[in-house]
């Protein structure tokens, strides 16, 4: 599991409050995205991950009302910078659903299938894929591979092994046996299906002039 | 699909809207977009009450508490997720324009959201959104398409787009260059990436 805690005392000091903002509109996404996810497959483990994701949040909203405070000086300032803490306590709000939605764990949703068909219907829907060792995807980067543009697929966390990959980075390389937790419309993911399974080769297209 | 089952459905895509479409109307400090996502609460309310109603009386009936347990506090959080897009539109309805950093914020995250506008010979002049499969091929999902002075929003497979409409669309940083080049005309999508 990807553990946040250890760098949260050092990066706080240097995040601006962009950074800060964007980092809480990108977790109020993928957060929502892993509780369903949670719920989908039964799983604890994404489960503590959004909650890992949660007391994030937390921290991050935290910091960004004492910048906020610190920068008001006249009140064209405070009407703006209280817009802009609205933002981060909206976004913060959204995790705090996700939260209470992985609660509902302990109602064993998978004994209900009215929770799954009701993600499986949904417009994006959140679905698994096993990396084939006949995919040509192996051994690639998202990056390289531009999942999302080329699928309309976005992978929100990867399992290796025992081990958990959430909300993998650009730079996170795809390994055969891999499972991807990704999210998108249907259409998207029986195009990337056939990408996974090997069925058809990744699109190269020629270098730009 | 029985009707709670449905009416879950609709509130979790609304749900998703309304949190995309609060961050679009900050984005360009569009009060019409803002305006919907009150709108689209109005009617998650109503299928709140259904939801719980209808749920309470399945429970009577079989007997299965929680069921209706997890279908009434998973309606519930969804609605939280519905009344944190309104305090994110919120802001736009104010007389002072949203501070620029979210703005800057907004355009460095993960899932950007962009605007494009359909050009005369571009692919996408009276294609249906199902047809071109936009989201597939350029990983930006459509949100909403404003077309003269309307709305549509929340579009769907069955949606045509016309020449002159803008498009708010969110996905990838590096989905949003192909679609205004597919948008604009400069791009061709090629016949094998359309439905057949």
């Amino acid at each position: 599991m990807v553990n946040h805690e250890d760098n949260d005392e050092e990066e706080k000091e240097n995040l601006t409050v962009r950074e800060l903002l964007t980092e809480i509109k990108d977790i109020s996404e993928v957060i929502v995205d892993l509780a369903y996810a949670a719920l989908l497959f039964d799983s604890q483990e994404i489960g503590a991950e959004v909650h890992h994701l949660g007391a994030r949040m937390d921290t991050l909203n935290h910091e960004i009302k004492i910048r906020m405070m610190l920068a008001s000086r006249t009140t064209q300032d405070a009407v703006q910078l209280s817009g802009l803490l609205q933002v981060a306590e909206g976004a913060a709000s959204i995790s705090n659903a996700a939260g209470a939605i992985v609660e509902l764990l302990e109602l064993n949703p998978k004994g209900s299938p009215i929770v799954s068909l009701v993600l499986k219907e949904a417009e994006e829907k959140i679905r698994i894929l096993n990396l084939s060792d006949r995919s040509d995807m192996k051994g690639k980067s998202l990056e390289d591979l531009s999942v999302e543009t080329e699928t309309g697929m976005r992978v929100i966390a990867i399992k290796r092994g025992i081990r958990w990959i959430y909300d993998p980075e650009e730079s996170e390389r795809l390994k055969e046996g891999d499972v991807l937790v990704v999210r998108g419309t249907e259409d998207g993911f029986e195009r990337l299906r056939r990408f996974t399974t090997g069925a058809e080769k990744w699109p190269v297209y020629p270098e730009e002039e | 699909m029985g009707p709670l089952e449905e009416m879950l459905l609709e509130i979790k895509d609304t749900s998703e809207l309304m949190v995309d479409l609060a961050y679009s109307s900050l984005l360009y400090n569009n009060r019409d977009i803002a305006e919907e996502v009150y709108q689209l609460d109005t009617r998650m309310r109503e299928l709140e009450n259904e939801i719980q109603e209808m749920a309470v009386q399945k429970a009577t009936e079989d007997k299965d508490i929680k069921k209706a347990l997890l279908i009434i506090r998973l309606a519930q959080s969804v609605g939280e997720i519905s009344n944190a897009a309104l305090k994110i539109a919120d802001v736009v309805r104010r007389d002072v324009p949203p501070h620029p950093v979210i703005q800057l914020a907004l355009r460095e995250t993960d899932v950007i959201i962009t605007a494009v506008t359909v050009g005369e010979d571009s692919d996408l002049d009276g294609a249906t959104l199902g047809k071109v499969r936009l989201a597939t091929n350029t990983g930006m999902f459509v949100i909403a398409i404003r077309r003269g002075r309307r709305y549509i929003y929340g579009p769907d497979q069955n949606t045509t787009m016309m020449g002159g409409d803008t498009l708010y669309a969110r996905g990838p940083e590096d989905g949003e260059q192909y679609l205004k080049d597919l948008a604009s005309g400069k791009e061709h999508l090629n016949p094998k990436d359309l439905t057949s």
